[in-house]
Formats: structure tokens, sequence, C-alpha cells
């Protein structure tokens, strides 16, 4: 054999060698896989939801409430950029005007945002108070200085209205969802273990979200973590100014509290609930606004207790500036707590904030509630913590940490999530078909190979193999890139071996017809395998091409599917045209036999 | 051992006529059962409702059945579950979804307690277990619950979300999985299920959404081969290959409704696969007529098929045969989802071997003769 035989055999008997070796941690239930094997490979085959049941949830992400985020954003922007059109302030003091300019600038031309309901284009309307301000308004002006914005109707006149460009929104849908897949994606791998599938489509709004072998207990945990939308804000609370006026009769179950009359305060099951009906009822200025937080829990008059805060509506300082969250312990009480770290930013604001604010409180809020409102004792630069109120058990409150730290590493979510499925499958009903089916891959095997070996004799025995060799190739890069292994990504493993044999009927065929042609075994096996190549190769392509769609659309079981298929199509294309051709050559040349017996 | 002795010849061409006219025949009363009596879609794709349930006591699917019946779902689906007795995966068309008049309904109470002011944006969730309210000013949340039940909702909880900006409620109503649980617990009293112990539902949007997605990807791999075999072959050999591909999908499907197997997103994978068996088969009869075309100069094309054809057959139909090994070992020995891809996949095998014989070299003849035969001469 001449030195390119060996040098061919060194890379079948290589590629099979590491296709065992990525495939034996996941058969290490049968066959104990030493650590070191363990530590290359470190992917296994995933059992998919199907086998080993799980969570398989789907959110809409309400993409509106982003859009009209942005929207509000960008309307006050333009109610500040009036006050440059009409004068009142010079160009680049436009994100410096003062409460009295503005007031100002809003009697003369007035920015409101606009509400309708099924009106796909977010708009904002502007209202001049005189027509000669109202001259002043342009369409290059509202395309120089707001990109997102088109004029609607109105030029010239009193009212204007301002719409959302049309790619606009295409482009923040797009965002808004690319933006939660990352953060979902981030919040469950910061959970640990689960080996989710995050896939979202912009096109349609959706997250899909599949956690396998998810235990049912921790389900709640799961779906509360995704979906919270983790706005951290840190708000000065206003204790000086009087704050008694806003606070009008409160109904049955809310206390205004005893002292000052300052806060309000309920206590038991539904105090939070209460609080919040109440408090939304109230008059609260513009620039303030009221927010919930823990109580002392009074056994006494209910249990767990909940109260309002009286904040300062700007908030200087947001989770957007965070740079990393731990949970740590309280120096003194030992009781759990987040500390975390600012970026740069972060930090010169928080500690421009802090730094006016000593002797104040500062509150930290998450999602509509006061986590913690310390007093303010000297500035605060990069770190600070974040303490989770005494009124919890330490395990509680541990939890709560933990929790806390994974949505604040991941990051808030661009816009709430809405259910729009959810599938619970269950393991037990996933372990008999899986018997079964993994019964039927076996028989289905063994059929083959026998018919194979029966039929072409010696060449079914070559096709035998390479079934097996592709088997075990097949197995092992699955295991090597940690795909999952669904349902129907068994029966796909059975397809699959189907059709590698194509490439070995294919080929021994045309063997067999060289041979008739009264060629020597060793000429018939090279013309063979050269006459055979194109149609191996042009039918294996074409199915691939089905594959790769399958794989580009699909999701969860067909996802797996496909994934399978394409595999196999790789290693069946590579051992049914390069290792069996090694395997013919040492018959025609090694063995030198006289008469290839191929059927 | 050989299946067909090697130099034989068969003249498939002389029977494409009939052969062609029975496909044509099925095809059509295929695409005709798209329509009547229509596929019974799984609830990836009509939406739906599924609960599992564990009976305590002892039941008949049918009793439980004509429960449902009883308690008005149309075509209740039960499945009983293997090896748990009193074990049964219900499936239902109804979803909590509520219908576009129903939320009209709703919104014209709320619009009617509150005024057209103070709501600023009413939203029912797709699963139409959820309502969101966004309001500004204030709201008597026993009014707004009386009012909702008034106008046919069934809420089940009513939580204020004050938010920084504006006041949100949610509405929680009573979905489908929770009503129908508790219907059966009246009615089999000491032998009612607990819980669910499984609870799926898709929304009709997300069930459309996945349907277009899947017709979508069916024409996608339609244009890709299609474009392939273009470029690899010639012009000629593209229309037979995708004609037959389409047929097989076609008639596997049609088969599928006859026999009102459900039809779910399992069901495009193996259409898909079937496609890709399909235009496999086609592709290696074509690449020996290709092959014969340059090697044998003096036949018409009608024989180079016959030639190509008969050299092929022993192959074609090894590995149908083989294939179909594998597939009937996953159609006897498996069960549900791999059982139908099996059913699916070896219903297309069939077909597809037929249709690479007698359609898709034969359309190529026709291509070859109504648009090219000038240049041949």
């Amino acid at each position: 054999m001449d030195r390119g035989w060996y040098f061919r055999l060194a890379i079948v008997v290589g590629t099979s060698l590491l296709g065992f070796l990525a495939l034996w941690p996941s058969v290490d239930r049968w066959l104990p896989c030493p650590d070191i094997v363990k530590e290359t490979f470190e992917n296994q085959i995933n059992p998919g939801l199907d086998i080993k049941g799980g969570l398989r949830l789907m959110y809409e992400v309400e993409v509106d409430e982003y859009i009209r985020d942005r929207r509000d954003r960008i309307a006050e922007q333009v109610q500040r950029q009036c006050g440059v059109l009409i004068g009142i302030v010079p160009e680049e003091e436009v994100d410096d005007i003062d409460k009295a300019t503005l007031a100002e600038i809003q009697q003369r031309c007035k920015v409101e945002r606009v509400d309708k309901e099924g009106d796909a284009v977010r708009a904002i309307r502007i209202t001049f108070s005189n027509q000669e301000d109202a001259q002043k308004l342009s369409k290059t002006w509202v395309k120089d200085y707001f990109r997102d914005l088109r004029v609607a109707s109105g030029v010239g006149d009193l009212v204007v209205d301002l719409h959302m460009r049309e790619e606009q929104l295409t482009n923040m849908r797009e965002t808004a969802v690319r933006q939660s897949e990352r953060t979902i994606t981030n919040r469950i791998d910061n959970l640990g273990v689960l080996e989710p599938t995050v896939i979202a489509r912009p096109n349609d709004g959706d997250i899909i979200i599949e956690i396998p072998g998810a235990q049912e207990s921790s389900f709640e945990r799961i779906k509360s973590i995704i979906s919270r939308t983790a706005q951290l804000q840190f708000q000065i609370v206003d204790d000086e100014s009087d704050s008694r006026s806003v606070f009008t009769a409160p109904p049955e179950g809310v206390f205004l509290n005893a002292d000052s009359q300052t806060f309000a305060e309920a206590f038991g099951e539904d105090a939070r609930d209460q609080l919040r009906s109440y408090i939304a009822t109230l008059p609260v200025p513009d620039d303030h606004e009221l927010a919930i937080g823990r109580q002392e829990p009074d056994p006494e008059r209910g249990g767990e207790g909940w109260r309002t805060y009286y904040l300062y509506r700007v908030a200087d300082v947001t989770g957007e500036d965070l740079d990393d969250a731990s949970v740590g312990f309280d120096p003194q009480s030992g009781s759990p707590e987040v500390d975390f770290t600012m970026n740069t930013r972060g930090a010169s604001r928080m500690a421009d904030l802090t730094g006016r604010s000593i002797g104040k409180r500062m509150a930290i809020v998450l999602d509509d509630r006061v986590e913690s409102a310390p007093v303010i004792q000297g500035q605060i630069g990069a770190r600070g913590r974040i303490t989770l109120g005494a009124y919890l058990d330490r395990n509680q409150l541990l939890q709560e940490a933990k929790d806390l730290v994974v949505v604040l590493q991941a990051g808030a979510l661009p816009a709430p999530l809405r259910p729009a499925n959810e599938q619970l499958i269950g393991p037990t009903l996933g372990q008999d078909s899986v018997q079964k089916g993994a019964l039927a891959a076996v028989v289905g095997i063994l059929l083959v190979l026998v018919f194979m070996a029966v039929y072409y004799q010696v060449g079914g025995l070559v096709a035998d193999a390479m079934v097996l060799l592709n088997l075990q190739l097949l197995l092992g890069t699955m295991s090597g890139i940690g795909a999952t292994l669904t349902l129907p990504g068994i029966a796909a493993i059975a397809l699959t071996v189907g059709m590698a044999v194509d490439a070995n009927v294919l080929i021994t065929e045309r063997i067999r017809e060289e041979l008739r042609l009264g060629k020597s075994p060793r000429s018939a096996v090279e013309q063979g395998y050269a006459r055979a190549y194109s149609s191996v190769f042009d039918s294996q392509l074409t199915t691939a091409i089905a594959g790769i769609v399958l794989w580009q659309f699909g999701t969860g079981p067909i996802k797996g599917f496909a994934t399978m298929l394409l595999i196999g199509i790789g290693t069946s294309l590579f051992t049914g045209t390069f290792c069996s051709k090694v395997l013919f050559d040492w018959l025609v040349r090694g063995a030198r036999v006289q008469r290839l017996r191929v059927g | 051992m050989e299946l067909i002795k090697p130099g034989s010849y068969f003249d498939f061409m002389k029977y494409r006529g009939p052969v062609i006219t029975v496909l044509a025949l099925m095809a059509t009363l295929s695409l005709v059962s798209l329509f009547y009596p229509g596929p019974n879609y799984g609830i990836d794709f009509a939406g739906g409702t599924e609960v599992q349930l564990a009976f305590r006591g002892d039941t008949t699917p049918n009793e439980v059945r004509t429960a449902l019946q009883d308690a008005g779902y149309s075509r209740p689906d039960v499945i009983s579950v293997e090896g748990e007795p009193n074990q049964y995966i219900i499936r239902v068309q109804e979803v909590s979804s509520l219908p576009d008049d129903q939320i009209d309904k709703l919104r014209e109470a709320v619009t009617a307690l509150l005024g057209e002011d103070v709501v600023r944006e009413m939203k029912v969730s797709p699963g139409g277990d959820k309502i969101t309210l966004r309001v500004s000013g204030e709201v008597h949340e026993q009014q707004l619950q009386e009012a909702l039940e008034e106008a046919g909702a069934r809420v089940r909880s009513l939580n204020l979300l004050a938010g920084s900006r504006d006041t949100r409620y949610e509405v929680h109503l009573v979905g489908v999985a929770d009503e129908l649980t508790a219907q059966l617990r009246e009615k089999f009293g000491d032998r009612a299920p607990d819980g669910a112990l499984r609870v799926e539902w898709v929304g009709p949007k997300a069930g459309e959404q996945l349907r277009d997605a899947a017709i979508q990807s069916l024409l996608y791999a339609i244009a890709f081969i299609m474009l392939y075999v273009a470029f690899r072959f010639d012009l000629r050999f593209a229309p037979g290959g995708v004609i037959a591909m389409l047929h097989d999908a076609l008639i596997t499907l049609g088969i599928y409704v006859l026999l009102q197997k459900e039809v779910n997103l399992t069901t495009v994978a193996a259409l898909l696969t079937i496609m890709g068996y399909s235009i496999n088969d086609t592709i290696v009869v074509y690449d020996r007529i290709r092959e014969n075309m340059v090697r044998v100069r003096d036949k018409s094309l009608r024989e180079l098929i016959n030639i190509s054809t008969s050299q092929m057959l022993s192959r074609t139909i090894v590995t149908s045969l083989t294939t179909l090994l594998s597939v009937s070992a996953f159609f006897f020995l498996g069960t549900g989802v791999i059982a139908d891809i099996a059913f699916a996949l070896g219903v297309g095998i069939v077909i597809g071997t037929i249709s690479s014989i007698f359609v898709a070299a034969p359309i190529t003849e026709l291509m070859d003769r109504r648009f090219f035969s000038r240049s041949r001469s």
C-alpha cells in the first residue's frame, strides 16, 4: 500500500477516535468516562423537551410599550427644541432648561403625546399659541433634529402632527425583541445548570424559551425571573416639601403615618394592592411621584407592611449604568444584600447626585417598588449596595438577593413581556416513547445491516462498516456540539442511516457495472468511485438544502430534526465516499482479491 | 444477489401515460382533500387547549368525552395515556381567547363606565386570559369588575399596577383549562381529577404565525432546490424534479388528510424530508441521463431516459427498500410523534420512488420536445 493510503487510513482512524472521545461523556452512564476526556469535551447530547420533559414558554414582547417609551423621550426633546425654535433659549442650552423657562415654552408651544388606540403610528402633537411661532416650524427643522419623526400634517398651522417614521418603528421592534432575547438568555444563564434555548422572532415580536428537564418546583421562579422588567432607578426621597396635602382621606385599611402624616401605610396580605389603588387616585405634582416599599410588619394590624415614598420624579442614575452586581452581607447584621458597582458614567452621576443630597434619603426603586431608602451619609461613587429591608427572614432575603443579582447582571428588559403560550411537558410522558424509539432505532439499523450484507456481500459488509462508523460520528458530532436529541431527531437518525446507505449503494452498483464490463477489481473500484461521485454529491446536497431551510425556520423538535439531518448528510458523505474507499482500496490492493464479491 | 438483471431494458416511457394519469388523479384528490374535508390541524396550527388530567377513580375515555360534550365543547379529543390508568390527554379547540365582537363589547362596557377620556388603552392578550387597561384618573374597581362581567368576561382577579407614568389594571380571566377542570370535577365527584398535570395552549394568532412560517419554509425549499437543479443540470431538468417533489409532498399530505391524521409542525418536518428524499431520488436518475447524453449520441432522449432509468432501477429499489426497512421499524415499534413521522416518510418514499421513474424524467422529455427540440436537431 502506498503512502497516500496510509495517510487516508490515519484520517479515518483519527476521525473515528475523535468521534468516540466526543461521544464518551454522553455515554458516561454505561461506560465510565475519564475526567480528562470530560474536561476536553465539555458538551453532551442533550435530551430534548419531549424526551426529558421541561418547560416551553413563549412570550410576546410588548413592543408597543418600548415604542411608546421612546416616543415619550423624543416628545420631551421636541419640547425643549421648540424652546430654541421660538427663540426662548439659545441652542447650546437646550439640555439645561430650568422649570420656569420650560413652562414659558409650553405656554407658547405645547408638545403633547397623542395616544389613540389601534393607532400604529405613534404620534406627537405640537400646538402653537400664535401664528408667528407656528411659521418657524418647517419640515427641514424636523428632519434636522429628529431623525425618527416625520411631519404628518399641518406645517405652518397652529397644530402640527408628527409621526414616528415607519422604518424607525420596524427598527425599534427588532431592537426591542433582540434586546429582550439577549437579556433573557443572560438571565437564564446566570441561573446556571439549565440548558435553555432562547429563540427570538422579531417579525412576530415573539420570544420562545425552552428549558429541558426543569424541576416543576423551579418553574415559578424561572418564570418570574424571565418576565421581570428590572428597571432600576435611584431617586431622591422628598422629605422636605409638605406632602401632607397630597394625601386625601384614605380608604379603610390604609393609614396615614401617625406622627407626621407624610406617608401612607397598610398591613396584611392585600396591603400592597390596597396602597396601589389608593395612591393611583392621589393628585401628585408632575415632578413627583409616589412609590411603594416594604414597611416593618405589624402583627397586630395584619402582618406584612407596605408604605409609600414621596419621590422626586427625576431618576439621574439608572440600572443602565450598572457594571456588576453580587450578593454580599451587611458587615454589622450579616443579613444578605446586593452589592453593585457602577460604570464610569454611572459613578460620576452617582457622585453628583449623592454629593448634592447629603442628609437626604435615596430610594432604590426596582420596577416601581422601593427596595430600600437609606440616608445618604456622604458622597457615593462607583460602589453601592441595596439592602433588602430587614423585614424578611434570612432565607427569603438570600433568595431575593440572588434573584436580584441575576436580573441586575443581565440588565433590564426593554419592554414588558406578555406570555403567549406555555407548555409544561412531563418527563414521564417521554420515557416510554424514548424506550420504544430507541428499540425501533436498533431494529431499523439491524434490518438495514442484514439486508445490505445479504444483497451486496463484501460490498454490503463495507457498507455496514460505514453505517456503523457513520452512526458513531453522527452521535459524536452531536455530543461534541451539545446538540439536543428530540423524538423526531431519533427518527431523523433512522432516515439518515437509510440514506447513508444510498451513497454505498450507488458506488457498489457502479462497481458492479464496471466489473461486468470485465474490468479488474482494482480498476472497477477506481472507475466506480470516480463515476458515482457526482450523483452521490448532487443527491446529498439537494437533501441538505431542505435541511438548511428547516433549520432556519424551525424551533424545538423540528430544529432538532434538521440538525440531525444536516450532520447526518455530512457524516454520510464522509463515510460513504472517503472512508469506504480506504476499505475497498485495501481489499483490491492490499489483500489483492482476485474476485470482488459485490453480490 | 440481483433484483434486476444487468442489461435489462424497460420501456418506462410507454407506460408513463396511464401512470401519470393515476398519479395526477391522486394529486387532484389530495388537492381537493385540502379543502374538503380539510386538514385536521393540530393545536400548533389551529390553536386550542390541551390538558392532561389524572382521575382519582375509574373512568373511560368515552365517559369523559360525553361529559365534555355535555359541557358544550364542540370536538373534544380524549386520549388515554398509555400505562397510566385513568389518565387522559384532553384536547379541545376552545382557547381562552375572546372573539372580536366580545372584545368590542367589553371595550364598550369599559368606556361606558369610565368615559372616553379616562380609558387610554385596552388590550386583550391573545391567549384571552388577561385584559390590560390603561387609565388616567379614578376607577372604582368593584364597578369595573361588574361591568366586565356583565359584558361576558369571567374575571378571576383584578390588579392595579401603579406605574410611574400612568395607571394600569390587569384583569385576569378564567381560562379554558381552569374551567374544563372545574366542570369535570363537578361532574365526576370523588372520581374527579385534582388539577391539571400539564396545560398547553396555543393562541390562534401564534397558530397562524406557525402555519405561515411553515408554508414560507416550503416555498423557500422549493425555490432553492429548483435553483440548484437548474444550475447543476439545465433548465429542462428543473421543472420535472420540482413537480415530482411537489407531487410527492402533496399526495402524502392528501393521504394524511384523508386518514384525518393530525397535521402539525412535525408533519411539516416530515414533508420537507420527503421532498428532500424525492429530489435526491430524481437527481440520481437525472445524473445518469446527463452522463448517457454525452456517451450515447445516436439515441433519442426518450430511449436515453429508458436506458438510464433501467440502469438505475436496481439502485432506486435498493435504496427505497433500505430506507423503508428502517422507517417501518419506527412505524411498528414507535409511538406517537415517531410513528406519525415514520408513516409520512413511508408513504412519501413509496410515492417518491414511483414519481422519480414516471414523473420527473418524462416531464424532462416533454420540456425538451416543447422548448428545446429545435436546438437539438
